[in-house]
């Protein structure tokens, strides 16, 4: 049924509608990825292979099971029956499953497609040509004859190809998921023979689980992978099997003409660029292809998503799926190329190679992946049983995430043209000749499109995330600071825009032409410098804000309305007797303390503390003797500090004292009975006392603010009733009670006074309300519900302590200028905007990202480049004054599919994800969902309508760049944050903290990562520690395993009832799962297990610049329910499975072509 | 006038008429209102104090004393004031002629009850300090000294607070263990004691009560959270003085066109909402160490702004001083509150500047706190007279609190008011008169703070109509007074004093002589003083001059020997001789002499002069002159320009300044050094028994007088000048003798001042 399509459009996934109208369970879904052209580094082919391996291969891996799961539940498509299928997939392949997989899935494999055929077949034959999900979208013609004969020809493929090529196995077996990272396996591997041999042997399914590890580091190299592509050919055999089966299709054939046409078209395109060999691969189609399309396709793809993506989708997908694939991989190919070709060349072959067969794995999946599946499994009955329910999709081979955790190379410019970032999630060095770290800055679309009506038929947003201070990779080199002295940064005299590498110097360098507003300048005599021959000033290379795409200008004192701030840390924490009782108290002065030491040196480091109950108590350090007096402040209602100096105090000097007094504090309010907050009229006072300097205001909360100015009611009683009788105000309960704390925050950031709040709490605190405080001060909300005392104050040291030793400024000004045609439409984020063009930022940190939305208001050239340049005056925690300076510059283009292929899914998916979460207050819950969803149908509608028209209207078609959309909208509309049920406070938090999170963060939290944990040191992998990923879905839940799923903010360890008490104790230190502690602190025993878990961990945190918060969760546990919730993919009472809901985008999308 | 002294001896009365006029009419003519000054705590030293209950009156209430009629056979009593017979209780049923309860005894007309059962446990005194800090570095280290000092000296039952204000008021917690704590406030605003009761935690983890009156530890409060506040003395030490140590000048910066931001008002009102929560209607005192005029809040005397000056008489006459009346009220209200809960406000006020004793006096006055008046907290006044007050030595004052004084008199004779430290309690009853002089339609009044000189001046008047049966009656031409005063002892008893006294009247013709023979000059110079300042501040337009001069001429008129029209044919009785002199000064005086005084200064005097006993307010009214010189042994001479003389040193008491004035020649020895010349040895004398009267003087005295040594033609000698009777000035016909000195003014000299008078009075 699947058909992966080349041309730009990536994956594409068939429905035939008869299916669909038959019954939803009959419904195929045929994903197809277009070739991504891979970038060129090698490094991150092997990547973007290792990521498109694994996005296949889990088609394929899940392909099996789900045939079982269709069987049993053929009559419910979409429901559990594919879970099961995964499940059983699963395990062999994450695990030991592997060998066994390798004999299993031979067999099963090849019986496999038979009962795939026979399964489809019914479909297809009841539905003949609806089914087959060709690549299609693109290639109508491919499409179509791709349907009917997909599902047939997928099987025979399979069946045919598994027996003599491996590729069968992998494409339509279960094996499938594994073959398709046995690919990516096979090329580390190396050696192609023996890549193929094991596809052969046990290709399927031990391969893959075992090789996507060796993908990885083959990736790395590039030539090893090429072997792999022989693999690949193997697959292309399937291929030549599919056009085979297609002929049988009558329509099949005739469409495949067209891609064929189409190949003709793309080696145009490869031509061009350095695409060549994957136009050979394409046009080759099924005889090259298998070669050059898997190193391309995959690379590009992936990487590129866009460009190369054709090329590789294209052979990817049609090798697998035989022959359409290919043939939309052609056409799609056909328009990424001439992009591409540039970006492609420095792409590794041989990376390359290996997406193509993730693409095409997932091509060929769906269909025959049903078939195969089951066989692998080896649970011929289930096949049977599967084959009853050929049209269904497999779960296994629908897109998902593929995790790299190899580290590519990635430039921002090439040729004077912007290279298409890696995935802001993926493993990268960026290396900045020009544009900017995408780290910096990236956005959703590395094409711009000429016009606003071409924006707005594609329905994608256009909007920049702006991460100003993001950590850069260790090996990237630092971002210059140049000083212009006395005169300050060269601007625009116009639109007072820094002057930028695409500043363009004239008139023999007299004067240069401002790349923003298009005004003409003269250059300052001092700065003046000839032209070379290439037009470039001679000293460009050696001026950082000539050749480099970020850069920091020292400010001099006209950016300046007063000395720079000092480093001003204000503690607040809360002594209420809950707090205390609780611990919250203890761990917040145990944390202050320990993390006096990572505040920055110097004598202008200036440090108070203050706590607070029901009135604010402020404490006085600078006394003659060593006792610090205590000023209590009893008036909550009208809030002032009780002295003029004296409460902030240079941290050097007093930190003694200072320690002395955190230390006090927990026993000096040890019998506290005092139960109520004054948190409003605490964080006044905080702020009064920082007014002079400005500073940060870190509070630490543990109950609802009840008493003085802000208070607030516990609203949640009330917001409990409303939703459970459906009240239609219900999100209201998520908007801040009144306005005073968002007043309140206006004044802070006026006064530079950046708030972060610390929630330690076991009850309702009303975030809602209060988040409005950081929320525009710049600053974020901590929360620690509940509140544990053992295992809580861990991560409460370490948020506390890189939020102040992290990178940062202060007194911030930020400013986003793009060039005349486009306009700034909106910020986001957490600031406080006081004048239109400008947000003001008391506190800019690494962590924090700002979206901003533009607008068209003029036209573009086509091959014009538009030019964003975002501007950060800031101070930085030593007292210098700063402007940091980024620049993109992208290239315009007329081309709808330019822009689908150039689209960049992490940025746009963040931007989905702060768009519906601001949204959330505003608007019923179901209609932010409705929202979101409808976002997502209506892109991959402008894609269907407009750039994959010929395919048929029975495939659901996914650009290759956007193809997890679907998944991750998903995921989205079941996230804490649109949870009916879910608590207010949970859901505000989970609101407050997607308005400044960084785009690499953002994937996570909806769809968290999971890797098992119980056979870490017995599996295989490349040594990196968190490549395996498990597709969030339940079936790949083991009793006797073990899981680690975090998201970034949490991570819950799931311990299945079944565990091995070996590994328990291994791990927990604990015998048998009743043993198990309920609340975790992880340690580390001496043991491989325990190690490697402690070093996986950190990997994480480190890597999320977050220490999770570890849970323990136990099946029939609340707990273990809250880990269930995460299993974004099943089905539950409210929501959409993830097949289902791809029918559902599908059927929706029909409607609109209809 | 010895006669009268002795009787102040027995009781602690002294009265302008000693000798009734026995009508309404008589009284009227006498100009001189019938008026006692009255010392209730006066150390006598026989009062014996009776550890029981006194008997009292069914009907009246009045208390057993002498002068009841007692029938030992019935045994029965019979009330002096209401005639009301009374049988005796059980216990006193053996009472006959020959064995008798204190009470009767004729020479008790004064006399203490203590008794436990009736008036409860020992209550602890409570001194709650509240110190401003917006003084220079140097004046707040001698503060700090001199309460350190207090510290040591408090009593070890006394219970101990502290406040300190400035921008902020803080009330320190001296009761925390952990580290020095306080609770901040706004100066510039007002808090309730409702308000104060949340904010400072009193029921910190339990539910607050929602009815009823919530305060101290019998209403609603727990004794651990009021012992946060007021510790005991003999724990305070350590916190206090660690405490006072880190006491640092109020850290907010004062631009230098500004006043320091002081919010006296709100600091005191906290400190009476605080007592008022903690420990209502036991004896506490809060004092005020104010070191600048109040700019903050309900009671701030003047704006910030160092351009607008503080507010003088001559702002206070034409009205232009818009925070006087706003602070004013601000206080009176704070009287009442303190009233209410028997709370005393003691001031002590160290400025070079006025700091707003003018507008603090209500309270300071209502509640009979103490008031210091001084430059600098170094200064001895303030030194000197704040050791006094915690010192139990010989001149300890007797500190009592939570006082209430009630008068009983014989039905004749009504009450108009009192002119004293102490506020109506508002018990109206038939003894009061409709006419009010100060404290006023009551019976009863609440004296908050009061100590052994405390004196109050009642204001009496005769109700008595003319009619013959005022005569039938054989007792009828006596009156009968009876005071009683409930106090907490400074051992913190609660005692009643009763104090009976009986004074004949007289009427009709020819009464005149008999009247005058009980005339006291110095209590009517005290009680007319007394008067006219009450007048002069609560009457406007009041001609205080004018005032005085009338009802010296009719009373000179009235009691004169003189022949119509001839002036040369007057002459006035000894009883009398020397109240015109009286008069003469007392309008010269700083109590009706305002201009030269700031309205604080006016304040402090009047204040001192309305708690002062007679013999005091005399000398404030005519300063004592002593002459020294090797003429003659020391002798008082006249308070006149003449007493000047080079060879001699003259001693002055002002009452607030004591005056050593060498003349001409003894400065020039003395800066010779002739005394430190055994052959001049008793030059040394001459010069040393003047100081040795002053310190004499300075250690009985409180507050305590400011010492001026000075020499003839210095500076300083104004001290002296400007008391003297100017007979000789600088237009004087007559020149000085040789050594002698002129004064530079246009006042009238008192021989000009008594020829008007005979002029006058013989009209």
């Amino acid at each position: 049924m699947m058909c992966s399509a080349d041309d730009e459009l990536p994956a594409v996934a068939c429905f035939s509608l008869k299916h669909f109208t038959v019954l939803a369970a009959t419904m195929d879904v045929a994903v197809m990825t277009s070739l991504a052209p891979i970038r060129c580094s090698s490094v991150s082919p092997s990547r973007s292979l290792s990521t498109s391996m694994a996005s296949s291969s889990p088609p394929f891996a899940s392909g099996p099971p789900q045939p079982r799961p269709w069987f049993s539940p053929t009559p419910d498509p979409n429901v559990a029956g594919a879970a099961q299928n995964s499940q059983i997939g699963r395990p062999q392949t994450s695990s030991g499953a592997p060998p066994p997989f390798a004999g299993p899935t031979l067999a099963s494999s090849r019986p496999g497609p038979p009962p795939p055929f026979s399964s489809r077949p019914p479909p297809s034959g009841a539905v003949p040509q609806g089914p087959i999900a060709s690549n299609g979208p693109p290639v109508p013609g491919f499409t179509a004859p791709r349907i009917p004969p997909t599902p047939s020809v997928q099987k025979a493929a399979p069946v045919g190809t598994p027996a003599s090529i491996r590729a069968p196995p992998p494409s339509a077996t279960a094996s499938q998921a594994p073959g398709v990272r046995p690919f990516p396996g096979s090329p580390p591997a190396g050696a192609s023979l023996t890549a193929h041999a094991s596809p052969f042997v046990g290709p399927p399914a031990s391969q893959p689980f075992g090789r996507p590890p060796a993908v990885q580091s083959p990736f790395a190299g590039p030539p090893t992978s090429q072997p792999s592509f022989t693999g690949s050919p193997t697959s292309q055999r399937p291929f030549g099997g599919p056009p085979t089966s297609q002929p049988p299709f009558a329509g099949a054939p005739t469409s495949q003409r067209p891609f064929a046409g189409q190949p003709t078209s793309q080696p145009p395109f490869a031509g061009q660029p350095t695409s060549q060999p994957f136009s050979g691969p394409s046009a080759q189609a099924f005889t090259g292809r298998p070669t050059s399309q898997p190193y391309t396709g995959p690379l590009t793809s992936q990487p590129y998503a866009g460009r190369p993506s054709s090329p590789s989708y294209m052979g990817a997908p049609a090798s697998q799926p035989f022959s359409q694939p290919p043939t939309m991989g052609t056409p799609f190919g056909v328009p990424a190329w001439p992009l591409q070709p540039g970006q492609v060349a420095p792409s590794m072959p041989g990376n390359v190679q290996a997406p193509p067969r993730m693409f095409g794995m997932p091509p060929g999946m769906p269909g025959q992946s049903m078939s195969p599946v089951p066989p692998a499994m080896g649970h011929t009955p289930l096949a049977g049983s599967q084959v009853s329910t050929p049209s269904k999709i497999d779960p296994n081979q629908i897109p998902r995430p593929m995790p790299s955790s190899s580290v590519t190379v990635f430039e921002t410019r090439h040729g004077n043209q912007a290279n298409v970032p890696p995935p802001a999630t993926s493993n990268f060095v960026a290396k900045d000749n020009g544009n900017c770290s995408p780290r910096l800055m990236r956005c959703t679309m590395n094409q711009i499109p000429c016009t606003g009506d071409l924006l707005s038929t594609s329905s994608m947003p256009l909007a920049l995330m702006v991460q100003p201070l993001a950590l850069p990779h260790p090996s990237e080199e630092p971002i210059q600071i140049v000083d212009f002295g006395e005169s300050g940064p060269i601007r625009c005299s116009r639109c007072k825009g820094y002057i930028n590498s695409f500043m363009r110097f004239i008139d023999h360098g007299r004067r240069f032409v401002c790349n923003l507003c298009g005004f003409t300048n003269e250059t300052p005599r001092d700065y003046y410098c000839n032209l070379g021959p290439d037009g470039r000033r001679r000293d460009a290379d050696e001026r950082p804000e000539l050749c480099r795409g970020t850069v920091e200008f020292i400010a001099t004192r006209e950016y300046m309305v007063r000395d720079p701030m000092p480093a001003v840390f204000f503690f607040l924490i809360d002594v209420s007797m809950n707090a205390v009782q609780t611990g919250a108290t203890a761990a917040a002065c145990s944390a202050i303390s320990q993390s006096l030491a990572d505040l920055p040196d110097g004598p202008r480091t200036g440090v108070g503390v203050a706590t607070f109950d029901c009135s604010i108590h402020f404490y006085n350090l600078k006394r003659a003797s060593q006792q610090p007096l205590m000023l209590i402040i009893p008036d909550i209602h009208d809030v002032y500090t009780p002295l003029h100096s004296d409460i902030i105090v240079q941290l050097t000097e007093y930190r003694q004292s200072l320690e002395q007094l955190l230390e006090n504090i927990p026993s000096m309010f040890e019998s506290n009975k005092v139960a109520e907050s004054a948190f409003g009229a605490a964080i006044k006072a905080g702020f009064l006392a920082l007014k002079p300097t400005g500073g940060k205001l870190l509070v630490f909360q543990s109950v609802l603010p009840s008493v003085g100015v802000g208070s607030l009611s516990s609203r949640e009683a009330e917001g409990r009733t409303n939703v459970s009788s459906g009240d239609k105000e219900a999100h209201k309960l998520l908007q801040p009670a009144d306005k005073t704390l968002k007043t309140m925050a206006i004044e802070f950031a006026e006064y530079q006074v950046c708030v972060d709040i610390f929630v330690t709490t076991q009850t309702f605190v009303d975030i809602a309300s209060i988040s409005v405080v950081p929320g525009t001060t710049g600053g974020q909300v901590y929360y620690y519900y509940p509140f544990n005392a053992l295992s809580d104050p861990g991560k409460l040291y370490n948020d506390l302590r890189w939020n102040i030793s992290r990178p940062q400024g202060f007194e911030a000004v930020m400013r986003v200028r793009c060039s005349q045609g486009l306009q700034v439409q909106e910020y986001s984020g957490n600031f406080c905007k006081r004048i239109p063009t400008d947000i003001d930022l008391p506190g800019i940190d690494c962590d924090k990202t700002i979206m901003v939305t533009f607008k068209h208001d003029d036209k573009f050239q086509d091959n014009a480049e538009c030019a964003f340049q975002c501007a950060v005056l800031h101070t930085t925690v030593y007292g210098q004054r700063r402007i940091r300076v980024i620049n993109l510059s992208l290239p315009c283009t007329n081309m709808l599919s330019s822009l689908f292929r150039s689209a960049d899914l992490d940025t746009q998916f963040a931007c989905f994800l702060k768009q519906a979460a601001s949204s959330i207050p505003m608007s019923p819950l179901s209609q932010v969902r409705e929202q979101i969803i409808n976002l997502c149908i209506n892109i991959l509608y402008a894609y269907r309508k407009f750039c994959a028209t010929v395919s048929s209207s029975g495939q659901l078609i996914l650009p290759e760049a956007l193809k997890l959309l679907p998944l991750y909208t998903l995921a989205l509309s079941k996230s804490i944050g649109l949870q009916n049920d879910g608590r207010l406070d949970d859901r505000s938090y989970w609101v407050s903290r997607v308005a400044s999170l960084s785009i690499s963060l953002a994937i996570p939290l909806v769809y968290p990562r999971m890797i098992s944990i119980h056979d870490l040191t017995t599996r295989e992998d490349d040594g990196s520690l968190l490549s395996s990923n498990i597709p969030l879905s339940s079936e790949h839940i083991n009793d006797d395993g073990i899981y680690l799923l975090e998201n970034g903010e949490d991570g819950l360890i799931y311990v299945g009832s079944m565990a091995s008490p070996e590994t328990l104790q291994k791990i927990f230190g604990v015998s048998s799962v009743d043993g198990l502690p309920s609340q975790l602190v992880l340690q580390q025993f001496d043991n491989d297990l325990s190690k490697k878990l402690n070093e996986v961990i950190n990997e994480i945190r480190q890597q999320r610049c977050s220490y999770l918060r570890l849970r323990l969760c136990r099946k029939g546990d609340p707990s273990g329910l809250l880990f269930l919730s995460y299993m974004v993919e099943d089905k539950t009472p409210g929501a959409l499975s993830y097949v289902e809901f791809l029918v559902h985008v599908h059927r929706q999308i029909q409607n609109k072509m209809s | 006038m010895s006669e009268f002294l002795d009787l102040e001896a027995q009781d602690g009365v002294r009265m302008t008429w000693n000798t009734f006029p026995g009508t309404k009419q008589e009284a009227l003519g006498c100009v001189l209102p019938v008026a006692a000054i009255y010392t209730p705590l006066k150390s006598i030293p026989d009062t014996p104090v009776l550890p029981y209950s006194p008997l009292r009156c069914r009907i009246c209430r009045s208390v057993l004393n002498p002068f009841s009629v007692v029938d030992y056979v019935a045994k029965i009593w019979i009330c002096p004031f209401c005639f009301q017979r009374n049988h005796f209780p059980q216990h006193y049923m053996s009472i006959s002629e020959d064995n008798l309860p204190a009470e009767l005894f004729p020479q008790y007309t004064t006399i203490e009850y203590a008794s436990s059962v009736e008036t409860g446990p020992k209550m602890p005194s409570v001194f709650l300090f509240v110190v401003d800090t917006c003084m220079i570095e140097e004046e707040i280290m001698f503060l700090k000294s001199a309460l350190s000092q207090a510290i040591e000296l408090l009593p070890e039952n006394s219970l101990v607070g502290l406040i300190t204000f400035g921008t902020y008021i803080q009330v320190h917690e001296l009761g925390f263990g952990h580290m020095p704590k306080s609770y901040v406030f706004k100066g510039s605003k007002e808090i309730t004691k409702d308000q104060l009761l949340d904010q400072m935690c009193f029921f910190a983890g339990r539910p607050r009560p929602n009815v009823g009156v919530i305060a101290g530890p019998r209403d609603g409060l727990s004794a651990e959270s009021i012992a946060r506040f007021l510790i005991p003395a003999s724990e305070c030490e350590f916190v206090l003085n660690s405490v006072l140590e880190e006491l640092q000048k109020d850290p907010w910066t004062v631009p230098s066109d500004q006043r320091a931001s002081r919010c006296t008002s709100t600091a005191l009102s906290i400190a009476a909402s605080l007592l008022g929560l903690c420990i209502p209607g036991s004896g506490a005192r809060i004092m005020a160490f104010v070191g600048g005029p109040s700019t903050e809040g309900a009671g701030s005397i003047v704006s910030k702004n160092l351009s607008e000056p503080i507010r003088s008489h001559k702002d206070l006459d034409k009205g232009s001083a818009p925070l006087y009346g706003k602070a004013v009220k601000f206080y009176e209200s704070l009287s009442k509150q303190l009233v209410h809960q028997g709370h005393v406000l003691d001031l002590f006020a160290c400025a070079p500047d006025q700091v707003g004793v003018a507008e603090l006096k209500v309270a300071v006055e209502r509640t009979g706190g103490i008031v210091v008046l001084a430059e600098s907290f170094g200064h001895c006044v303030f030194k000197d007279s704040f050791r006094r007050i915690f010192q139990t030595t010989d001149y300890d004052l007797g500190l009592a609190f939570n006082g209430v004084f009630e008068v009983n008199c014989s039905k004749d004779v009504k009450v108009q008011g009192i002119i004293g430290p102490c506020a109506s309690l508002d018990k109206k009853g038939p003894l009061c008169a409709e006419t009010v002089v100060g404290q006023g339609n009551t019976t009863a009044w609440k004296m908050c703070g009061l100590d052994k000189k405390t004196s109050l001046c009642l204001i009496f008047e005769i109700a008595r109509k003319d009619g013959p049966e005022a005569v039938s009656q054989p007792t009828s031409n006596q009156f009968y007074f009876q005071f009683l005063t409930y106090y907490q002892h400074s051992d913190g008893q609660m005692r009643l004093r009763v104090t009976t006294l009986s004074r004949g009247w007289l009427a009709g013709p020819g009464s005149t002589q008999g009247l005058l023979a009980g005339f006291d000059q110095e209590t009517a110079a005290a009680v007319m003083a007394r008067i006219v300042s009450f007048k002069m501040e609560t009457e406007s337009d009041f001609d205080p001059i004018r005032w005085l001069d009338r009802s010296l001429i009719r009373l000179c008129s009235k009691f004169g020997d003189y022949q119509k029209d001839s002036p040369s044919s007057f002459s006035l009785s000894p009883r009398l001789s020397i109240f015109p002199q009286f008069i003469f000064h007392l309008r010269r005086s700083q109590f009706v002499q305002v201009f030269n005084n700031s309205p604080d200064e006016t304040a402090y005097y009047r204040m001192i002069l309305n708690r002062e006993n007679v013999a005091n307010a005399v000398v404030m009214v005519q300063p004592s002159l002593i002459s020294y010189s090797f003429h003659s042994a020391p002798e008082p001479v006249l308070l006149d320009v003449s007493a000047i003389a080079a060879d001699r040193i003259l001693l002055l008491d002002s009452y607030f300044t004591v005056v050593v004035f060498h003349g001409a020649s003894i400065a020039q020895w003395r800066n010779a050094g002739y005394q430190n010349q055994p052959e001049h040895e008793t030059f040394a004398y001459l010069l040393k028994a003047p100081r040795d009267e002053a310190d004499a003087i300075i250690k009985e005295r409180f507050p305590v007088p400011r010492l001026v040594v000075c020499d003839q033609h210095g500076s300083q000698a104004r001290f002296l000048l400007v008391k003297l009777n100017p007979s000789v000035t600088y237009n004087s016909n007559n020149p000085p003798p040789p050594g002698g000195d002129i004064i530079f003014t246009d006042d009238v000299s008192f021989e000009v001042f008594l020829d008007h008078l005979q002029r006058l009075a013989v009209q």
